[in-house]
């Protein structure tokens, strides 16, 4: 076996296809995860000259978690070109248009501004649900972790779970729940 | 500019001006149109392009050492460590590599990077600095490092 063959390793330049659940995670912090991925900043054989990044799938982009009253607050600006063309739509408005808009400009404005990045944007799929087209998932290799645990709604839980679960009180009758 | 002799006052500076001239035309060789035909603007981009030179060799550096640091920094992620923890560690063991052979190790030798990552575990655990909370272990717990690293070398303490 000669030296260079010894630490051969197999499909270096390979590109694995990676699913990401965006359910109740936050676009701009898993922007910067996804990122990485779609970049290939997660391998150590990086270089910026060289194509080395992934394919990621999210899905759920529709259950996306934004912080505090960013829904109503944050604003997506616009501008046709024209005099009098500019535009400010608000994130609630923008998700009610398409689900997917959110985490597409999040990972896109993660990413400096470079040649390159219109390319890189090509390898990430969005999928406001989790039905993902056949030809696609049968690529997906891995999983990204999620950032944050996705809680279960009080609601989602066995209503016999919920009256076994212990308490240390009972409310009074006429006390008035929020 | 403070002239203290005559000479300077003298427009002609010697008989050699097409040797002067053709040094920056050659420095200019490859640039397009007047940059590399016309000496007045020939010798302007050429002093700039110098400028960017001398600038550029201490960039360079810069630049690299983003790279092994990024490079380092992905590949302690597949193992379980943070690049802060894994410097820290072999630090403290006496393992002397730096950002070019870490990367180049992660790069063209990834199972001795694992080992590396799982020495600097190990040896953090051992001088107390990170206190065993984390469940998270690099991945090369099953590399039985204690057959093969010595007791004394792995216990001696960084003073």
């Amino acid at each position: 076996m000669s030296a260079a063959k010894r630490v051969q390793q197999w499909a270096t330049f390979a590109r694995t296809w990676h699913v990401f659940d965006c359910k109740w995670q936050d676009p701009y912090e898993s922007a910067h995860v996804i990122k990485k991925y779609l970049m290939g900043l997660h391998k150590p054989i990086y270089h910026p000259m060289n194509d080395c990044g992934d394919v990621v799938v999210c899905i759920n982009s529709k259950d996306i978690a934004l912080r505090g009253n960013e829904w109503r607050k944050r604003a997506y600006f616009h501008h046709t070109g024209y005099p009098g063309g500019a535009s400010w739509t608000l994130a609630w408005e923008l998700h009610n248009k398409d689900p997917t808009m959110i985490i597409k400009k999040a990972v896109y404005r993660s990413m400096t501004g470079n040649l390159q990045r219109r390319h890189t944007m090509q390898r990430l799929f969005i999928y406001p649900e989790d039905k993902v087209p056949e030809d696609v998932m049968q690529n997906v290799t891995n999983q990204i972790r999620q950032i944050r645990l996705v809680p279960t709604r009080l609601d989602h839980i066995p209503e016999e779970e919920v009256k076994n679960f212990p308490k240390i009180m009972d409310y009074p009758e006429d006390y008035v729940l929020k | 500019m403070v002239f203290l002799s005559i000479v300077n006052y003298v427009r002609a500076r010697g008989p050699d001006e097409i040797w002067r001239k053709r040094r920056i035309f050659k420095l200019a060789a490859h640039y397009i149109g007047r940059r590399r035909n016309c000496y007045s603007v020939a010798v302007r981009n050429v002093h700039r392009a110098l400028v960017y030179a001398t600038k550029a060799r201490k960039l360079k550096k810069e630049d690299m050492k983003e790279l092994w640091d990024t490079r380092i920094t992905s590949a302690c992620e597949q193992h379980n460590i943070t690049r802060f923890s894994l410097k820290e560690g072999l630090e403290r063991a006496n393992i002397a590599l730096d950002r070019k052979s870490l990367s180049d190790l992660a790069c063209w030798e990834p199972r001795t990077f694992e080992c590396l990552a799982a020495v600097a575990k190990q040896k953090l655990e051992l001088d107390g600095f990170v206190d065993g909370v984390d469940k998270k272990h690099p991945t090369g717990v099953n590399l039985n490092l204690k057959d093969v690293m010595l007791d004394a070398w792995l216990k001696e303490r960084k003073n």
